[in-house]
């Protein structure tokens, strides 16, 4: 993901958990650019239909939240795994909800990596910094690579 | 529902009245009854007696008349034939009248007949005194022709037509005392007859009466037993009712709890994340602040200096809050939580349970000197394990927490089966509740009386919110000072409801 051309897409209705996620992805050497929506609709808009969203153009990774104002993560997240173009983007749930039978859905729906946001700021820093630093790591694929 | 109640008592007063003045009617008729064969009994047996009497007065009377009829005969004989045999005969037949006329005298018991017998006495010794005088007139050689005409002057024949009618009077007179004593036995053996039949038919119409009163008690018992198992039904179903409202409502608050919850927690995640931004950088700005101290005083205003203690302090307090509140919506979390296990029904041994839950505690009422028993027997039970457990061994907890300084701690773990639902009680010596917080203290982050022990608030709480998962319903029974009761009535077999999806 050194490749700065992978797009951070970050589907969070909280701006201040949004700050917070950018503030700590940086601070782990992430660079690359991240694009903040704040309810669903918008979101699937972009990853669908916009011209530089990642259906069209682009690899992109996916940071969701499911606790949206207009509709659930989890409905995004179907959306996203059952479309062809996007099935193979990287979906990281980063949401407060520690459900077992939720937590579930959302791998057997096709989540790449599920986290628990840590009330703890101590640990919710550590945990997105370690995300970033994994994120400094894994490999995303071309859209369109059949 | 009272209108059958009250029925049934007075009823039931009444039956019992009628039911024993019956029993005593039918006894005193048969009573009646029997008296009434006794004295005809006895009377029965009194005029055979008298008829038998009768029958030998007459005979007497006959054997008497017959004596003095011969007598007669001999004396005529002796006059005529100057026969010594007659005189003997006459001796003989003489001294068998006397006994005969005492037998006669001591039987006859009618006052008539008794004067007669006077009359007959008189006669005949006036009789025997004439035969006598015939006898010794002709004994003594007097002239026979004397005698004859003595014989013929003498009043011995009116004498003897007088014995004569005496005696037939006294035969008619008996024998009239026979009819009328006849007439008597009849009628009292008819007395008897319809003395024995109108008891007779009182008796039965008692029974018949009876019968009917037991009957129609019997069906009204009947009744009231089916209105009191309808009635019991009803109440049991008004208690599933309630429990299964009780366990809707609880599972709605557990669920708005949960979101409720979920919710305050991203804000939390910011206020605690942005403080620690803020607390990050007060250490840079310390430094600012002294370096503009050190190298360029003149730049320094007061409020700045102050900056450097304020700003940690009101972090402090910011973070010191927002850790409790994290500490409460963890909770509410856990408890919210909890209502979301899907239950388990399984068979349950109480004693093993509660034995489980004291060796549990051992080791801490050994330090506080407190013990607990559990007593024995205990019904059985199908509910979730797990939930029963947490429940008891909250109540538990609660109960060594909150003893009474200065008195050994006893606590109790009994339980009994109430129809289909089993009472679990926990019983302490502890301080006690005061009336006023006993609903209080199962509220979520309440608590009551001394606040000398760690805690939330949230122990009852839960309890409370387990008790009606599982179908509950939890009660404290306290006074202050006295000790604490508390009341768990679980069903004695949980019926689960197969669940709605969970929420997120």
């Amino acid at each position: 993901m050194s490749d700065h051309s992978v797009n951070i897409i970050m589907i969070e209705d909280d701006e201040g958990h949004a700050r917070l996620i950018e503030k700590n992805i940086r601070r782990a050497g992430i660079a690359n650019a991240i694009r903040h929506f704040l309810d669903g609709t918008t979101a699937l808009d972009y990853l669908f239909n916009a011209p530089d969203g990642p259906a069209l153009n682009g690899p992109a990774l996916i940071l969701l939240d499911l606790n949206l104002p207009d509709m659930s993560g989890i409905d995004i997240l179907a959306k996203i795994k059952s479309d062809d173009r996007l099935k193979r983007t990287p979906v990281v749930v980063l949401t407060t909800t520690d459900d077992k039978q939720e937590i579930q859905r959302c791998y057997d729906l096709g989540a790449n990596v599920y986290i628990t946001k840590p009330v703890n700021y101590e640990s919710f820093a550590r945990a997105i910094q370690q995300l970033g630093l994994f994120l400094s790591v894994i490999q995303v694929p071309e859209v369109g690579d059949a | 529902m009272v209108a059958i109640t009250r029925g049934v008592t007075i009823y039931d007063r009444h039956f019992q009245r009628v039911i024993l003045a019956a029993m005593a009617a039918a006894f005193f008729l048969l009573l009646i009854a029997g008296g009434a064969t006794v004295i005809n009994v006895i009377g029965n047996e009194d005029h055979t007696a008298r008829v038998n009497r009768t029958y030998v007065i007459k005979g007497a009377l006959a054997d008497y008349g017959l004596y003095s009829e011969r007598i007669e005969a001999v004396r005529r004989g002796y006059i005529l034939l100057r026969d010594e045999k007659m005189m003997a005969k006459f001796h003989a037949t003489m001294r068998k009248m006397p006994p005969l006329l005492d037998q006669i005298v001591s039987l006859v018991r009618d006052p008539a007949q008794q004067r007669r017998v006077a009359q007959l006495r008189i006669v005949a010794a006036a009789h025997e005194r004439s035969v006598a005088g015939t006898f010794a007139q002709i004994g003594n050689g007097d002239a026979a022709m004397q005698a004859i005409a003595a014989f013929g002057i003498d009043d011995s024949i009116t004498t003897m037509d007088t014995l004569r009618s005496v005696l037939a009077e006294m035969t008619s007179a008996e024998a009239e005392l026979l009819t009328t004593r006849d007439a008597e036995q009849k009628a009292g053996i008819r007395t008897l007859y319809v003395t024995l039949g109108v008891t007779g038919v009182l008796i039965v119409a008692l029974m018949g009466a009876t019968l009917t009163v037991i009957l129609r008690y019997t069906n009204d018992l009947n009744r009231s037993q089916d209105a009191l198992r309808e009635l019991n039904t009803g109440l049991e179903a008004a208690v599933a009712d309630r429990t299964a409202e009780l366990s809707r409502a609880n599972s709605e608050i557990q669920r708005f709890a949960y979101i409720v919850s979920h919710d305050l927690r991203s804000p939390l995640v910011n206020v605690m994340g942005f403080t620690a931004e803020l607390e990050a950088s007060i250490a840079p700005l310390t430094e600012l602040i002294d370096r503009v101290d050190a190298e360029a005083p003149q730049l320094m205003v007061p409020d700045a200096r102050a900056a450097k203690t304020d700003l940690p302090e009101a972090i402090g307090f910011i973070r010191a809050s927002t850790n409790k509140m994290d500490r409460l919506i963890n909770s509410i979390l856990r408890l919210s939580r909890e209502g979301r296990r899907t239950l388990v029904p399984v068979p349950v041994d109480l004693v093993e349970l509660a034995s489980a839950i004291r060796d549990g505690f051992r080791h801490r009422l050994t330090e506080l000197g407190a013990e607990i028993e559990v007593t024995m027997p205990m019904p059985p039970i199908v509910t979730d394990r797990l939930a029963l457990e947490q429940i008891l061994s909250n109540i538990v907890e609660n109960a060594d927490k909150y003893l009474q300084p200065g008195r050994p701690g006893r606590i109790a773990v009994s339980a009994r089966a109430e129809g289909r639902r089993v009472i679990i009680d926990v019983t302490d010596n502890g301080r006690g509740i005061a009336p006023a917080d006993r609903e209080r203290i199962f509220e979520l982050f309440r608590r009551s009386g001394t606040q000398d022990q760690p805690g939330e608030g949230l122990g009852l709480a839960h309890v409370r919110a387990l008790a009606y998962r599982i179908g509950g319903v939890i009660d404290c029974i306290s006074e202050l000072g006295a000790g604490a009761i508390f009341r768990l009535s679980l069903p004695g077999v949980l019926q689960v409801e197969p669940r709605e999806g969970t929420a997120a």
